[in-house]
Formats: C-alpha cells, structure tokens, sequence
C-alpha cells in the first residue's frame, strides 16, 4: 500500500473531487482494505472448520468470491485517477463497469455451480459426516465450530456493508454499491449455513445440503441482478440511481437547468453514465435562432456546475431537437 | 437494524437448539439409529487383512491391533462384534449400503473411500515410507454422526503405540 499516504487527492479522470467526495473516497478505500482483511480470516477459519458439509462449502465458496469487488473497486479507483490521454480520450471511467462485469460474471458461474453440486447432493442423498476436533485438548463436535465460525463470519460482513452503502451512493460507484449489497445480505449466509450444521446435528442430513442450496441459490440471484445492471450500463443505457433501479435525478435537473436559461426555447440531453461521472451531450434550441458563444459559455458553466459528476458536456445549438438522437423527445 | 436482526436470529436459532436438547435429542444424531442399535446389540464389523494393523489367523479369526480396538470399543456399548472378513472395496460397498457398521484394514487419513465412508480421527500417528506423518484410521457410515462420535471419543482416549 505504498499508495496509501495521507492527504493523497483522488480524481475520475479531469475531475478533481469536492472536499466531501474525497473524504468519501478515502474512507471507500480504508474499508475495502478492511473487508479484505475480515474476508482473509474468515475465509481462513471456514476452510479450517468446513469438513465434509457442502453448507460449509458454499459458505466458503461465497467468502472467496467476496474478494472480487473489493478488489475491483480498489483497481477501478487507480485506474480511474488517470487523466484522460490522446489514446483514451474519453478517459478510464469504463474500468468500474469492467469491474462490475468481472465480479458479476463470477458470481454467477459460482453460483450456478453450487446450485448443481448441492441438489446433486440432495438427489444423490449425501449423508455428511460430521465427527469430533480437539481443540486446545478439549474434545468437540466440529459442528459446534461450524456454528461458531458462521456466526463469526455474520456481524463484520454486515457492518462492513452498512458502512460502505452511503459511499457508494455518494461516489455513485457500482462496483462498491455491488460489494455493500453483498456484505449486508451476508447475514444470511451465515444464518443458512448454522440451520444446515444444525440440522445435521439433529440427525436431518438434507438439511445441510438444503442450506448449501439456500446459500447457493443467494449467490446465483446477486450474479444475476449484478450482471444485468453492469451489462446496462456497458451498453450506454440512460443514467441511473446506483442501484440501477430508477433514473438519476441528474437527468432531468441537466434540462431544467438549460430550459431554465432565459435564450432558451427548448432543450434536451443525453446522459451518459461513464463509471463515478456522466457525459453529456445537450441540444438546444434558442428562441432568436443561433445562440451566441457567450451564451453557449454560460450554459456550459451552469450544467458543469451543478455536479462534480457532470465531467464532460458538450452543447449543440440546433434547429429543432432531432428525434432521431433523443428518443424520449417525442412524447414530450 | 440488519446486525441486530442477525444477532437476533442467530440466538433463536441456539435456543432452538437448547431447546431440542433439553427435549432429549442429543447432538449430533443418527439419521438411520446405528448407536442405537448398536448399544447393547450386534457391531458389524468389516476386517480387510493389513499386516501388522489387521490380520486373520488360520482358522480365520479376525486379529490384529485394531481388531483388539474394535472388540474394546464394542466392549464399552455392550455389544457383540459379527466379524466379516473380505477385500477393502466390498466391504466399503457393504458399509456404504448400511450392512456394515464399521471397517478396519490399516486404513490411513488419506484413504480415497471419503466419498463413500466417514474418515474418523487418527488413533495413532506413524512415519510412512517417505518419512511424511500418516494417521491411521477406521472407517464409519457417512453421516452417522452420534456414532461417529462415540467411537472418535474411545479412539481418542486410548495410547495406542504403532505396531
């Protein structure tokens, strides 16, 4: 972490972040080095204890792949910083939605996996032996250490994710949003595999592969939803909340900005989400024919200004709105 | 509010636990009843010859140091040993299929049956040709843990010197 010195400043791209984004960045990253460290014992202690219970299995499986998104998120930081080149005019930004894309496409292979694994498990009536450990010359059933270890593995994973939610939304990062949404449904993971280990204690062997299949299936559902909101974003759809679920409010206040300049008669935008910044295209049509540059200077100053997330603008004076470059026009 | 719930739950979930166990039902149990059956009742032994571990004299009594285990264990739950003695892979399908409760042959950790059998502890800890520690083990049926248990802790509790 020779990189990790106080004080460094972070960018996307040509932008320079505002004093609460930076902030916002620096505790991002602090915490992603820190669900590293938590993923490495966990996963470390659920190896140790995991035996021959396919419950323990996924969990594992699921503590492994955890360690995507905070690595792509710490990668994608870096690689965003740069300034955009002759090469790359557009900048580094599409490096979260690579990313996210790489993280998705991993949870959903793994998750598919287990699926098979543990209803051929089911099918094949797999019965898990679960023997004794001695710890520290004490005799014990592993599975109380399975239980143990689950419940262990449950609260940081939680914590971690309440606390890096609001940076995501804030640095409007997927990747980090992504990572949040896993670590606060961890919980279940946990809970799943403890009713699993449990039921093998109370003689129902299906229940350990019916908590791998709960767990399994979790891990198939995050892969999912990721992989749809990361390929929609990689396909330029229109700019979203970081969730993916409704669009950024950005959007409309970018026109109402434009509509609100008095030289103005009609305008309207397209919204780019580049990975942490938007660039945008807006068309505008003036009421006495072609703006002046003045004019173009000042409405290229007030969207710039409404956002750090507006990087890059482009404003064209037109005729009339072409239709056939703003779909959404017409209804209008 | 999440952590909580989790907290929460996790501690429903023990006192369920708590609960079945005041209720009688010890952990871990036996799906298909082997301890059971096997307290007070017949133990059925598979034996695969392994010289000095396992063996049969001429008259084809099993004998052997884990053969002396094994009539000890059976010994603590009151039960009488049947004896059959044949190769490592049929007896593994025996044990696999519920006709066996238990197979002895100077087995080590690393045995290739885990899919088929439940690996207990190691009993005794040898050097092997290449100078790497080896277990020795005995083999149960998968997932009859109360079991399992029982003859981990008799394993566990004897000092067994390598023969």
């Amino acid at each position: 972490m020779t990189q990790g010195a106080v004080g460094q400043s972070f960018r996307f791209g040509n932008t320079e972040l505002p004093r609460e984004a930076q902030a916002a960045a620096h505790r991002a990253r602090r915490l992603a080095w820190l669900t590293i460290g938590f993923l490495v014992t966990a996963v470390t202690l659920v190896y140790l204890v995991m035996g021959s219970s396919q419950a323990m299995k996924a969990a594992w499986a699921e503590d492994l792949l955890s360690f995507i998104p905070p690595i792509a998120f710490l990668v994608a930081l870096r690689i965003t910083g740069r300034v955009p080149s002759e090469k790359h005019p557009y900048g580094y930004h599409r490096s979260v939605g690579i990313g996210h894309l790489v993280a998705a496409t991993a949870l959903l292979t793994m998750g598919a996996f287990l699926v098979l694994d543990s209803v051929s498990g089911l099918l094949a009536g797999e019965h898990p032996p679960v023997g004794l450990v001695v710890v520290l010359g004490y005799e014990v059933w592993s599975g109380w250490l399975m239980v143990a270890v689950l419940a262990y593995t449950c609260v940081p994973a939680v914590l971690l994710g309440r606390a890096k939610m609001p940076l995501a939304e804030q640095l409007h990062d997927r990747v980090l949003y992504a990572d949040a949404d896993m670590n606060k449904a961890d919980w279940m993971t946990g809970l799943g595999g403890i009713v699993g280990v449990l039921g093998i204690g109370v003689g129902l062997w299906w229940a350990d592969s019916a908590a791998a299949l709960f767990i399994s299936a979790s891990i198939l559902h995050d892969g999912v939803r990721n992989l749809r909101v990361a390929v929609s974003a990689l396909m330029d759809a229109r700019a979203t909340t970081v969730d993916g679920k409704d669009q950024h409010p950005l959007d409309e206040t970018i026109d109402a900005t434009l509509r609100a300049l008095p030289w103005v008669a009609q305008a309207a935008s397209r919204v780019r989400d580049e990975g942490h910044v938007f660039h945008v295209e807006s068309f505008v049509v003036g009421r006495d024919g072609t703006p002046t540059q003045r004019q173009l200077q000042e409405a290229w100053d007030a969207v710039t200004g409404l956002d750090w997330k507006v990087e890059d603008l482009v404003v064209v004076p037109v005729d009339e709105l072409p239709e056939e470059l703003l779909p959404g026009v017409r209804g209008e | 509010m999440t952590t909580r719930r989790c907290a929460t739950r996790s501690a429903a979930v023990l006192a369920v636990a708590a609960t079945l166990a005041a209720c009688g039902v010890t952990v871990p149990t036996d799906p298909d009843g082997t301890l059971d059956r096997v307290r007070g009742g017949e133990l059925r032994v598979g034996v695969s010859p392994h010289e000095p571990w396992t063996g049969t004299l001429p008259d084809g009594t099993p004998t052997g140091l884990e053969v002396d285990l094994v009539a000890d264990f059976a010994q603590t739950l009151d039960a009488d040993v049947v004896w059959t003695v044949g190769g490592e892979e049929a007896l593994v399908g025996d044990l696999d299929r519920g006709e066996l409760d238990l197979v002895v042959g100077g087995l080590t950790a690393s045995s290739p049956w885990t899919s088929k059998a439940a690996v207990t502890v190691a009993y005794v800890t040898v050097t092997d040709p290449d100078g790497e520690p080896e277990g020795h083990v005995m083999l149960a049926p998968t997932g009859e843990n109360a079991f399992l248990v029982e003859l981990e802790r008799y394993l566990l509790d004897q000092e067994v010197q390598a023969p």
